[in-house]
């Protein structure tokens, strides 16, 4: 029965809402309906982006506004049909989406809030300033509807309802594919998620035009429901809050909470306004929606629709299939360098992070590289992996010269990295933590499922030869720290690379796996791909690298096998010094 | 089984949705009370001035009932609020007609609230008289159910100070004026009309600018107007905007010989935001003036005054005057006919507190509004004559005082 | 046209203003990272009360404030202990919410004691400009711009000197480091939540003679002070003054010199073009904290 209702609900729901205007004949309940599914779409379209991707906008208004006032223009001035017009909003939205996606690229957590604050404020006194075309402050009428009175509102329902439903199985579709895949991997790391291949601008950009364009039509279709456009009332703070209010109720990054928390807020705003008389009615109407908004932040932060999912049974855990462990890769034979890095600096204000480093990674060898704390090598790495920019030195891995290269790019040339501290993805569970890198950028395959059956069986295989296949579907923060570094370095094989920088394998985890971490890295070796570590257990190095570099002040000092290195004056005084005067580090 | 279970479920759900549409929505029309019904900004940037419209309008409502209603029934008020969000006043409005089953409309403040609550009311064929909205653009969509409740829109707004100017002995007429004017549909076409009429008159125009409705700092504004050396300023001024450019000039210093403020200087905050003494022979216009004589103002105001302990503000007129043009209408017509209380204001004239009123057929007020000016402390009505309070006018400006 | 020289002297001056009101901001948003949307409501709160006391006992503003800036602190205490500290654990965007529901529910409370209409105070100098040469300098905004500056210095000698702005400087550098050393973050917290808001009644004894005001004003405050923060760059209370009369120059010069309509988009356009080409603020250098994470 539970099972029933599960599944049943929503085309009960649906089914209500399609017959609810026939019978009940109330326009006031068919407008609080529309302005309803306006709000549900505008909140599904920024979950795309503000839920999946974990950008918070405050600027979804704009494509309200764009797609309105494509409209409405449209209409007054060309004679067409808002029904047709919506479209061409929609489009113009899309393409303001692209716009804004590319120009904020680079901005990430409370700056793109403010950035899309911003950029909304910006085209509401374009609005206003564009009069010729926008009417300005007087405003733009469209044309009254023209059908009979007996359809009532009918005309602008069922669109919107329609716009709704595909809206919602948009989104519900890009959160079961790849797409949403990347998405998540963004939210919860973006960086991770770049350096593992992901074109993590191009999944950004496709989320703010999904959620965009939907919004714009509606935006269109809402143009001529209230004839009249104003650009302080049309691009405007409060409907940008009250979507993401919505999100946040109803449950962020659900395909459902949005829809809900709109069903919650709209009524809820509206009734408030139309039940409170008398001249303090405002206040109180702020008060009861402040008190709201508050309440849920406080205390239902992750919003309705997860507590009440609780509530409901669990859906039956996936089979584990076991796989064939995959044969290796046919194994690269070359003894040439794999990664070739020439004159790289860096500098933080008067600081030389990185100075003139000269480094050859060969392929027949595992490489250590050593160095007191502080002495540049995680900045190294940043550098040649393109986290952190660099503008003097070359870096060229089997041949390629990566100087131009992002992020994504890199990984794709074959370089992937593990962490100090294991960063994987928190809202993906690990088979699908495991699945994210990719070695190349395909548009068709982003609307493939999250993980395929054929990347299973293989997932599933990775993760039973490192004894985790009863993991697979369990989140990674129910795994030890030391099982988690696993992970990671199977993310690292998943991606195939040529070269792998491993940052601190063997610090803070358990001998037994610090050994089989060992193993890996040998296998790694033995297919032919290049290996740079940086670690502080001397013997573990001992044990693995056939050569050794030293870093100190962001130079190499010294390079050569382990035995000579260990002799080096240089090295035990760059060791010894440095842990004498740490001064010298600030 | 599944498909019953959904089909009853579908029919449930939907009984209980028109269920609780048809128990909250009350029977109209018959006996009982007359309900009339309407959306106020009671929150948001215009609250102060939505205040005061509502407590004109419930002073009309009062005053109705206690001389026995309309058509018999009494009169009974529903206020939405709506927060000055046009979308939100749309949304009341529907509610009004559709939910409420409302007897009738009455109109909201600001030409922004106007326009959508206007297109609803005329989509529904229902009367719709509103007490301010004279932006031009709302008077040409075709309605024939709207009536503007004041005297003159926007585009009659400079007609008493022009012909007054006009009037002045060639050698003492300004030769120079200033335009600075807020982007409003109540106040931007205005002072354009100003513009073309005072440069027809052969005054140059040596400073013309439109602000941002969120512009807070007019020390630049002014001090650019002040270099130009305008003998008369025209503004074109919303809210504390004009009051707020005032004090900019003060501590410039610069006094034009003649300064005009479109609505501001109406306020009841104005004395003390610029300067009591400083509010002298400052010009506004104004739909209605407490010391206008019209037939039943000077009660409005003491009853007014009376119930709410505070002198009445224009706004408040204008929502009580609203209400005496429906109420007129209705007694003419004799039922609650929508369509022919609209078509009887349009052939006849109304007798109100802001005097005889008259439409065209567009609903745009025939008339003109009242020229006033400060004049030691009071806001005097200066023009037309058979309304005026004071006989003099202030000419030129004196300059401004340190407090 | 105005001369050059009167338009950079009001775009000081409205800088200094810009600047002491968001004095507040440089430490909530700069040092701690919080953004906090109820700057506006906190500063509009300062200057009702500051109005209240120069109605009811005569005070004048800039001395009311001082007796003002008690209340305030208390004030940014509480909402830090009830709602900022939970929700920073569980969510930064949630603490964006929380603090425009703040906003919302300030906004009312005002509206419902004091009512909605227009307020101003008017101490002798509200209209009164002292005049060098050509040259007009309004004392109200000079007295306010002045106050910018006594703030600025404070919080920077404060911040450079004390015990508290060590931990201060510690904690949102390094957290991890600072609880190492015995400097609790979260109670750091309190500490510059407190003083934040204790320093808006400054701003907002500025505002209550520099312009009229509405339980509603709060809004147009928000956007200005963010911008300042931002160009700024984060925690430095120094960038913040120089970033406010920045913009106020830019929007005196705009207004003088390019169009008196686009002056209110000059704070947005800066936001932008700040923010996408240089993400860190206009007045810090990237740190190697910053690269890592």
């Amino acid at each position: 029965m539970t099972t029933l209702l599960r599944r049943a609900w929503i085309p009960v729901a649906l089914a209500a809402l399609i017959v609810f205007p026939l019978v009940s004949g109330d326009i006031y309940y068919q407008n609080m309906l529309i302005v309803t599914f306006m709000l549900a779409i505008g909140a599904s379209g920024w979950n795309i982006m503000g839920g999946y991707a974990g950008y918070l906008s405050l600027g979804n208004s704009i494509f309200i506004g764009l797609g309105a006032y494509t409209t409405g223009i449209l209409a007054a001035k060309d004679h067409v049909s808002p029904f047709l017009g919506c479209f061409a909003g929609g489009l113009v939205a899309a393409a303001a989406a692209a716009l804004l996606s590319l120009v904020t690229r680079r901005t990430r957590g409370m700056y793109f809030v403010i950035v899309t604050f911003a950029a909304l404020q910006l085209f509401g006194v374009a609005a206003t300033t564009a009069s010729g075309l926008t009417g300005g402050s007087q405003g733009l009428a469209l044309p009254l509807p023209t059908w009979s009175l007996s359809y009532q509102d009918w005309p602008f329902y069922y669109p919107m309802l329609g716009l709704l439903v595909v809206t919602v199985a948009v989104a519900a579709w890009v959160r079961r594919s790849k797409l949403g895949l990347g998405l998540f991997a963004i939210r919860d790391d973006e960086d991770k998620a770049a350096g593992l291949g992901l074109r993590t601008a191009v999944y950004k950009m496709i989320a703010f035009v999904l959620g965009g364009t939907f919004v714009g039509i509606a935006g269109g279709i809402y143009a001529y429901y209230v004839t009249f456009l104003n650009t302080a009332a049309v691009f405007d703070i409060v409907t940008s809050v009250l979507i993401v209010l919505a999100v946040l109720l109803g449950g962020r990054g659900t395909v459902w909470g949005p829809v809900l928390g709109a069903f919650i807020v709209a009524p809820i705003s509206n009734l408030t306004s139309t039940s409170l008389g008398g001249a303090d009615a405002g206040a109180i109407r702020l008060l009861l929606f402040g008190g709201l908004l508050g309440g849920v932040a406080l205390f239902l932060p992750r919003g309705v629709l997860p507590v009440l999912s609780r509530l409901l049974p669990a859906r039956p855990p996936l089979p584990v299939r076991r796989g064939q462990v995959p044969t290796p890769v046919a194994s690269r034979v070359d003894s040439g360098a794999v990664l070739v890095v020439r004159g790289l600096r860096k500098s933080f204000g008067g600081l030389r992070a990185v100075d003139g480093v000269d480094l050859d990674i060969a392929r027949h060898e595992i490489t250590g590289l050593i160095g007191p704390n502080g002495s540049g090598k995680t900045t190294l790495f940043n550098l040649i992996d393109g986290t952190i920019p660099s503008r003097d030195g070359t870096i060229t891995l089997a041949g390629r010269s990566l100087d131009r290269a992002g992020r994504p790019a890199r990984a794709h040339a074959g370089l992937a990295r593990t962490y100090q501290l294991p960063r994987l993805f928190g809202s993906l569970t690990v088979v699908e933590n495991l699945v994210v890198p990719a070695r190349r950028f395909a548009f068709g395959r982003l609307w493939t499922g999250r993980v395929t059956p054929a990347e299973r069986d293989r997932a599933i295989s990775v993760l039973d030869n490192l004894g985790l296949a009863p993991y697979a579907d369990s989140s990674p923060a129910d795994l030890s720290y030391g099982q988690r570094k696993l992970v990671e370095l199977a993310q690292v094989l998943w991606l195939d690379p040529v070269l792998v920088m491993l940052d601190e394998p063997a610090a803070g985890i358990s001998p037994a796996l610090s050994a089989r971490l060992a193993d890996l890295v040998r296998s790694l070796h033995q297919r032919g791909v290049g290996i740079l570590l940086v670690e502080h257990d001397l013997a573990f190095i001992a044990d693995l690298c056939q050569r050794v570099c030293v870093l100190a002040h962001g130079s190499v000092i010294a390079h050569g096998s382990v035995a000579d290195v260990s002799t080096d004056v240089a090295v035990v005084d760059a060791y010894l010094g440095d842990s004498v005067i740490p001064a010298v580090r600030s | 089984m599944t498909k019953r279970v959904l089909c009853c479920a579908v029919a449930v759900l939907a009984t209980v949705l028109a269920g609780c549409a048809a128990t909250t929505s009350s029977s109209g029309s018959g006996s009982g009370p007359l309900t009339i019904g309407m959306s106020l900004p009671l929150t948001g940037p215009n609250a102060d001035v939505a205040k005061a419209g509502y407590q004109g309008y419930k002073l009309w409502a009062a005053q109705v009932n206690a001389a026995g209603g309309l058509l018999g029934r009494q009169v009974k008020l529903d206020v939405l609020d709506d927060g000055f969000d046009p979308n939100q006043t749309g949304t009341d409005y529907t509610r009004l007609i559709s939910q409420d089953k409302v007897n009738l409309l009455l109109g909201t403040f600001s030409s922004l609230l106007n326009a959508p609550a206007s297109a609803i009311a005329a989509r529904q064929q229902m009367l719709y008289v509103e007490p301010s909205g004279g932006a031009a653009s709302l008077f040409t969509r075709g309605f024939t159910n709207l009536f503007f409740a004041q005297p003159g829109t926007t585009a009659s707004l400079p007609n008493l100070f022009v012909q007054w100017f006009a009037a002045l002995p060639a050698g003492q007429r300004p030769t120079t004026a200033a335009y600075v004017t807020q982007d409003d549909p109540s106040a931007s076409p205005a002072i354009a009309v100003f513009k073309a009429k005072l440069q027809a008159l052969g005054v140059k125009t040596v400073y013309d600018q439109t602000y941002d409705p969120s512009t807070s700092n007019f020390d630049s504004i002014a001090a650019a107007v002040a270099h130009t050396r305008p003998q008369v300023i025209i503004q074109g001024a919303v809210g504390d905007d004009g009051p707020q450019f005032v004090r900019s000039l003060e501590k410039l210093n610069y006094s034009p010989k003649m300064l005009f403020q479109t609505n501001s200087p109406a306020d009841a905050t104005y004395p003390t935001a610029v300067g009591a003494r400083n509010t002298e022979g400052v010009f506004t216009m104004e739909a209605w003036s407490p010391k206008a004589s019209y037939p039943g103002n000077a009660d409005f105001v003491a009853s007014y005054t009376k119930t709410y302990g505070t002198p009445p503000s224009e706004d408040a007129a204008n929502s009580y005057t609203a209400g005496q043009v429906l109420a007129a209408a209705i007694k003419a017509v004799g039922r609650i006919d929508q369509k022919a209380l609209a078509d009887w204001l349009h052939t006849h004239t109304v007798n109100t507190i802001v005097g005889p009123l008259k439409w065209d057929a567009t609903g745009d007020p025939l008339g003109t509004g009242l020229l006033t000016q400060w004049q030691n402390g009071t806001l005097q009505v200066v023009a037309p004559k058979q309304a005026a309070t004071s006989a003099t006018i202030v000419n030129p400006k004196p300059g401004w005082s340190a407090s | 046209m105005i001369g050059l020289g009167q338009a950079l002297i009001f775009g000081i001056l409205i800088g200094g203003v810009y600047a002491l009101m968001a004095t507040g901001l440089t430490l909530t948003f700069g040092v701690m990272k919080i953004v906090n949307m109820a700057q506006g409501a906190f500063l509009i709160v300062s200057t009702y009360l500051c109005y209240a006391l120069w109605q009811h006992f005569g005070l004048d503003p800039i001395l009311a404030a001082f007796l003002v800036m008690l209340p305030m602190a208390g004030l940014g205490l509480v909402v830090y202990k009830l709602v900022i500290e939970r929700l920073e654990r569980i969510d930064p965007g949630l603490t964006i919410v929380a603090t425009f529901a703040l906003a919302l529910i300030a906004e009312a409370l005002l509206a419902l004691v004091w009512g909605p209409n227009q307020k101003t105070t008017t101490p002798p100098y509200f209209n009164q400009a002292i005049h060098i040469g050509g040259l007009v300098v309004p004392r109200a905004q000079l007295y306010a711009c002045l106050l910018a500056i006594a703030i600025t210095v404070a919080l920077r000698q404060t911040i450079k000197r004390t015990w508290l702005g060590h931990a201060i400087t510690a904690a949102s550098e390094n957290p991890e480091g600072a609880r190492l050393v015995g400097i609790e973050p979260a109670r750091v917290g309190a500490w510059i939540f407190a003083i934040a808001t204790g320093s808006t009644a400054f701003g907002g004894a500025a505002l209550s003679f520099l312009y009229q005001f509405t339980p509603d004003t709060q809004d147009v405050w928000l956007g200005v002070t963010l911008s300042v923060v931002i160009l700024g760059g984060l925690g430095s209370v120094a960038g913040a003054f120089a970033a406010g009369v920045l913009l106020g120059v830019a929007e005196s010069l705009t207004t003088a010199y390019v169009s008196v309509r686009w002056a209110t988009a000059v704070p947005t356009l800066l936001i932008l073009v700040v923010l996408t080409i240089r993400p860190q603020g206009l007045f810090t250098r990237l740190t190697r904290q910053d690269a890592a994470t």
